[in-house]
């Protein structure tokens, strides 16, 4: 295994262990602190439920790399896993539950402004719909469910050590599928960008089971979390369960249920397709947080015990939550910028790939053909312009812009070298797993030998080969379907890539 | 993992059955408590009222064995943890109470108070306070029972417990007052009232206790 390689695993696992010592709140935070599992107990089934949900139901390869995909070298992502970390380790610290993900979105646009490559605005705009949203979708899940509960108590006269016998039961259970998802959602943000790294082989665990080489890095990755989770996890659970309202062990269900609810009802593709398919409409989908989620629950619990309820609330205590949302992504972002600089300057590391835009006849045309006109941009066609940002500052110089439409131009006029490479096409064909179907694999055989400039025209050429790469109509329907169709182009996309 | 669950579920039934044997265990022993004292004013001490002070007697020992096993189960298991300390503390109140019935008997039959001589109407009401305080125990037993399943129907029970505590107080100033109004030695007189009292003091306990109980109840309102 490369040295350089472990090095740069290092910030992964570090990241696992911040994210392991913060999000665990989430799905045990009220349960530990109002007393109903002990805190072994609680980390035991975090961990094991990370380490199940991280192996068996981790985002694939190509998802994986999503969030920190666009970080095209090892020493870029290190520093942007790293400075992530840093940030929610200070906040783990200070006890405030935080989002991981936000912190990494944060590091990455700090790359993105060290790279002078653009930050899509609508992720930020994502963020901080999640920091309004999110606590009053939990607050209203949190008050009905809360209300309902009592409700169900009253009528049920169930016997105190029945009721907190259930509710125990109820905690852990929560507590479990609450970490099963966590490994799963989290572990591509931990692990996914040294997939393509990995330095794991397969194994066959006798005939029954095969042990993959990413379901192997994902399992280091959830070990990490694991390790947050007992190490350093307490404060933060503290923080979520008690610190903020004194909850009793069935306001401490409820919030756990209440957030589950609110990541289920308003992230779920899944959910969104089955009534779809069912001609029932639809819950609009939002960007949420598990974090938020928590801390939305609990304020709505004490909003439903009216006055009391509310003078109860540690107002303080919320403020400084909600201040450690807002400067989380700030916060990761300078600190990777700035850390960026010292690892290029200092290390001598190249902590970002230049990637090149041309507006060449072949990109006019696609775009014409995709109802966009590049007639105001006639200067600029031919034209090869380094880094996004300075390729669409360019473009704005031309013409007053939409910036749909320029992003549409950014998009397309990238130059992503591909090659289907004989070694690379059998390297796939031994690492697809079903991943890809034998008609996607038959496609990329095809073009066996040929190169392609931009990632559209591999695209176009694969959809030419076979419908199994072509998109459907874009409908609530096809979603999950072109989803998944565009994970597998990307997939393919990375592994033909030419770095150079 | 679903071993332990069907095991867990069993000992909590098993603790909800020991709780309730328990508060029956105070309910018998307070209706000894009153056959006794009323045996003992009509007939005195005899081979009917030992035996009956032995039962009392059986009964206080088997209510402490309960309570500490259920006080065990409660703290090693981490039960409750909410409610531990209050369930705690109402289990003991109860355990006192039964204590009472039980050192009342006792004193009765060390002190030997003579009654035989007192008027019909003293000993009627004498017997009359031990039923109203015993009464007011059992009210204060079906509180308890009500704030571990119904805790909404604890207060229906509550205002019974002051009811029969004053009714007991009267009962037991006018005892007094009648008692020492009477032609009686002074040592009679104040031997007589200081059984009054102890009795009379088993209601004020389950007064107290009720106040306990009602703040309990609201710190486990939801």
């Amino acid at each position: 295994m490369d040295f350089a390689v472990m090095i740069f695993l290092s910030s992964g696992l570090f990241l696992g262990w911040s994210l392991g010592a913060n999000d665990a709140s989430n799905v045990f935070g009220t349960a530990v602190a109002s007393q109903m599992v002990r805190f072994t107990t609680a980390a035991v089934v975090c961990s094991l439920f990370i380490m199940l949900g991280a192996v068996f139901s981790g985002a694939g390869a190509a998802h994986g790399l999503g969030a920190l995909g666009s970080l095209n070298t090892l020493p870029g992502a290190f520093m942007a896993a790293f400075s992530a970390a840093l940030t929610v380790l200070w906040m783990t610290r200070l006890g405030l539950p935080v989002s991981t993900t936000q912190a990494v979105v944060g590091a990455i646009i700090g790359w993105n402004l060290f790279s002078g490559s653009l930050t899509d605005l609508g992720v930020l705009s994502k963020i901080v719909a999640t920091w309004v949203a999110c606590p009053l979708l939990g607050a209203l899940f949190g008050a009905i469910l809360y209300k309902l509960m009592v409700m169900l108590i009253a009528w049920s006269k169930i016997h105190l050590l029945r009721l907190d016998a259930y509710t125990r039961w109820g905690l852990i259970l929560a507590g479990a599928f609450g970490s099963y998802s966590l490994g799963a959602n989290n572990i591509g943000n931990v692990m996914g960008v040294f997939v393509s790294a990995s330095p794991f082989t397969d194994f066959d665990v006798g005939d029954v089971f095969t042990f993959t080489s990413v379901q192997q890095l994902f399992f280091v990755g959830a070990i990490a979390i694991a390790v947050g989770v007992f190490t350093y996890s307490k404060r933060v659970m503290m923080t979520v369960g008690s610190s903020l309202l004194p909850l009793n062990p069935q306001a401490a269900w409820v919030v756990v249920v209440a957030h589950s609810l609110v990541l289920f009802l308003f992230s779920s593709v899944s959910l969104e397709h089955f009534l779809a398919s069912r001609g029932l409409p639809t819950i609009p989908l939002i960007p949420v947080s598990s974090s938020q989620a928590v801390v939305g629950a609990v304020i709505g619990i004490g909003i439903m015990h009216g006055g009391k309820g509310i003078r109860s609330l540690r107002w303080r205590v919320l403020g400084n939550i909600a201040s450690g949302w807002v400067t989380t992504p700030i916060i990761a972002a300078v600190l990777c910028f700035f850390s960026l600089f010292i690892l290029q300057n200092v290390f001598d590391q190249k902590v970002y790939q230049t990637v090149e835009y041309r507006l060449s006849p072949e990109v006019v045309q696609h775009l014409k053909g995709a109802g966009v006109s590049t007639e105001p941009y006639g200067a600029v066609v031919g034209e090869t312009i380094a880094g996004s940002k300075r390729f669409r500052l360019h473009l704005q110089e031309q013409a007053g812009a939409d910036p749909d439409q320029l992003q549409q131009i950014v998009g397309a006029s990238e130059i992503y070298p591909t090659r289907i490479d004989p070694g690379k096409l059998q390297a796939l064909r031994e690492a697809n797993r079903g991943y890809l179907s034998g008609v996607q694999l038959a496609s990329i055989e095809h073009l066996e030998g040929r190169s392609f400039s931009h990632k559209w025209q591999l695209a176009q050429a694969l959809e030419a080969q076979s419908n199994s790469w072509k998109f459907r109509e874009k409908t609530t329907l096809n979603k999950i379907y072109n989803g998944q169709l565009q994970e597998r182009l990307g997939y393919v996309m990375e592994h033909f890539h030419q770095d150079d | 993992m679903a071993a332990n669950k069907i095991a867990l579920f069993g000992k909590t039934r098993r603790l909800e059955s020991e709780i309730d044997d328990f508060l029956d265990t105070v309910s018998q022993g307070g209706i000894l408590f009153e056959e006794t004292l009323r045996h003992y004013i009509d007939k005195g001490p005899d081979e009917f009222f030992e035996q009956r002070q032995q039962q009392i007697s059986d009964i206080e020992s088997n209510g402490d064995r309960l309570v500490k096993g259920i006080v065990r189960s409660l703290y090693s298991e981490m039960l409750i943890p909410e409610s531990r300390g209050d369930v705690l503390s109402l289990l003991q109140d109860m355990d006192y109470l039964l204590d009472q019935f039980e050192k009342i008997c006792f004193c009765v039959d060390v002190e030997r108070p003579e009654v035989g001589d007192v008027s019909a109407d003293l000993r009627k009401s004498f017997q009359d306070l031990a039923h109203v305080a015993v009464a007011a125990v059992e009210d204060l037993i079906r509180s308890v029972r009500a704030f571990f399943r119904d805790f909404n129907a604890v207060r229906d029970h509550l205002h019974k417990v002051h009811l029969l505590e004053e009714e007991a107080d009267r009962l037991s100033l006018y005892l007094k007052r009648e008692l020492f109004r009477s032609e009686f030695p002074l040592s009679r007189k104040l031997h007589l009232r200081q059984f009054i009292d102890m009795v009379d003091g088993i209601a004020d306990e389950a007064e107290d206790v009720a106040d306990r109980l009602a703040i309990y109840t609201i710190k486990r309102s939801l």
